[in-house]
């Protein structure tokens, strides 16, 4: 790219004032990326927290934990409720932005499609496999599905051709190391029966969630970003409560009659649905982010800075549950605390390369 | 009528070079009122499809007021990427 012919030193301030543009906008990319983990890891402490309350604490104390509906059932309606909350939020908020309309011709348009279809991959279709591979393969699959950063680069490279150079490739490893340390700590070594069932539906999860973060990032290039998290979360809701909730009844052995019970139950339950409501607030500007971020920084960058929700979301979880509700067993292990900062180097080598520092302070 | 940003993409479909400003003074007859129709918001749109490769910056200069005003292009291929995705 060339500068517009003009005088020396109008040369030199548009030269500066492009650099300041362009390291404006990779900063605000980095600082949306983090405000993505940060909401998630509030969505993750509220939605955790809501399901201690109300119905779900009466729910979860009378039926065993081994249970089908302990297992799927519930967990799959715990989604549901959030995701459709946060659908609600974000519809409040086009409606007050004045998008509703563009969100209208947005759903009818490929990108829009795009969006619904990457929203079906990565909020219903992952959310239940990653709770199946829980209950199949145990905590081995935390750190199975937290590989989702680099299939998601690596996605990002074959489709949308972005840079994806050794430096970045070794960041994300970093990245994936600290999340796979994160997800080990609560590693028992049993062998359930289920487990290679598990291990595969953990990598589903991992795959569903990186063609997520990679083409709705894209396609948030193209659509505005609270119109395509207004389609996530509305396509997610439904999605959970509409179709995966019922497959998943039926495959359980359940009654429908009884999982909707669960769910009228549940959007009544004053204690519990405030909660809820919470979380996917939090949901709505987690994803939101999270989709800006991708486009913004790019695929690696963003789902590695948004990666650090392994750390951040049992983080805030032991801070809002464990310190200022006083509910035991959410302090995080110490290997948790050293994950932390590998994943912070991982990033850095991502997002920076440390030649060009070294070329800066040699200047 | 298009979304906003669509019709921001599609300009460059049909149009060799432009800028934030460009774009704002093509399209304000019918998108004048809506809230991402502001200079910043733009100009951030921009930068984004840039980013994704769906347009490259061409230049940069200096406009009147002093503000570096960076111009973008859309070669064929990003104007046949562009036009796959948004009829």
């Amino acid at each position: 790219m060339e500068t517009t012919a003009t005088a020396p030193t109008d040369r030199a301030l548009a030269i500066k004032k492009k650099k300041a543009l362009d390291a404006s906008f990779f900063k605000k990319g980095i600082a949306i990326a983090a405000l993505s983990s940060i909401m998630y890891a509030l969505y993750t402490a509220f939605v955790t927290g809501g399901q201690l309350f109300g119905v779900w604490g009466n729910w979860f104390g009378a039926l065993a934990s081994t249970s089908l509906v302990v297992v799927f059932i519930l967990p799959t309606i715990a989604s549901g409720i959030n995701d459709t909350l946060s659908a609600i939020w974000a519809t409040l908020v086009t409606l007050k932005q004045g998008k509703i309309a563009d969100l209208g011709r947005c759903i009818a348009s490929k990108p829009g499609r795009i969006v619904i279809l990457a929203a079906f991959i990565g909020g219903p279709i992952a959310s239940a496999a990653y709770v199946i591979a829980l209950s199949q393969a145990g905590t081995l699959a935390v750190p199975i599905a937290a590989l989702n950063p680099a299939i998601g680069a690596i996605l990002s490279r074959i489709l949308y051709k972005q840079p994806l150079g050794p430096r970045v490739i070794a960041g994300i490893v970093i990245c994936v190391i600290a999340g796979v340390m994160i997800g080990s700590t609560g590693l028992t070594g049993e062998a359930a029966p289920g487990m290679a069932l598990g291990l595969g539906l953990a990598l589903l999860a991992a795959l569903c969630w990186g063609i997520e973060g990679c083409v709705g990032g894209y396609a948030t290039s193209m659509i505005d970003s609270q119109i395509a998290i207004n389609i996530r979360q509305l396509v997610s809701g439904i999605g959970n409560l509409i179709i995966v909730l019922p497959i998943l009844t039926l495959v359980c052995g359940g009654t429908l009659a009884q999982s909707y019970t669960y769910v009228a139950q549940a959007f009544t339950d004053g204690s519990s649905v405030i909660f809820f409501a919470v979380s996917g607030a939090a949901a709505y500007l987690s994803f939101m982010s999270w989709y800006r971020a991708n486009a913004m920084c790019g695929t690696a960058l963003g789902m590695a800075i948004n990666g650090t929700y392994t750390f951040t979301a049992p983080f805030a979880t032991w801070i809002i549950l464990g310190l200022v509700m006083g509910f035991d067993g959410y302090a995080l292990a110490p290997i948790a605390w050293v994950a932390a900062i590998v994943n912070l180097i991982g990033i850095f080598l991502i997002a920076v390369n440390p030649m060009d520092l070294l070329k800066k302070d040699g200047e | 009528m298009l979304p906003l940003n669509y019709a921001m993409l599609k300009y460059f479909t049909c149009h060799d070079e432009a800028c934030a400003d460009d774009v704002m003074e093509a399209l304000k007859g019918e998108y004048s009122s809506f809230t991402a129709f502001t200079k910043p918001k733009m100009q951030e749109a921009l930068m984004t499809a840039e980013k994704n490769g769906l347009i490259s910056e061409s230049r940069f200069d200096l406009d009147g007021a002093g503000e570096v005003r960076v111009y973008y292009s859309a070669d064929q291929e990003q104007r046949d990427t562009i036009n796959s995705y948004i009829k």
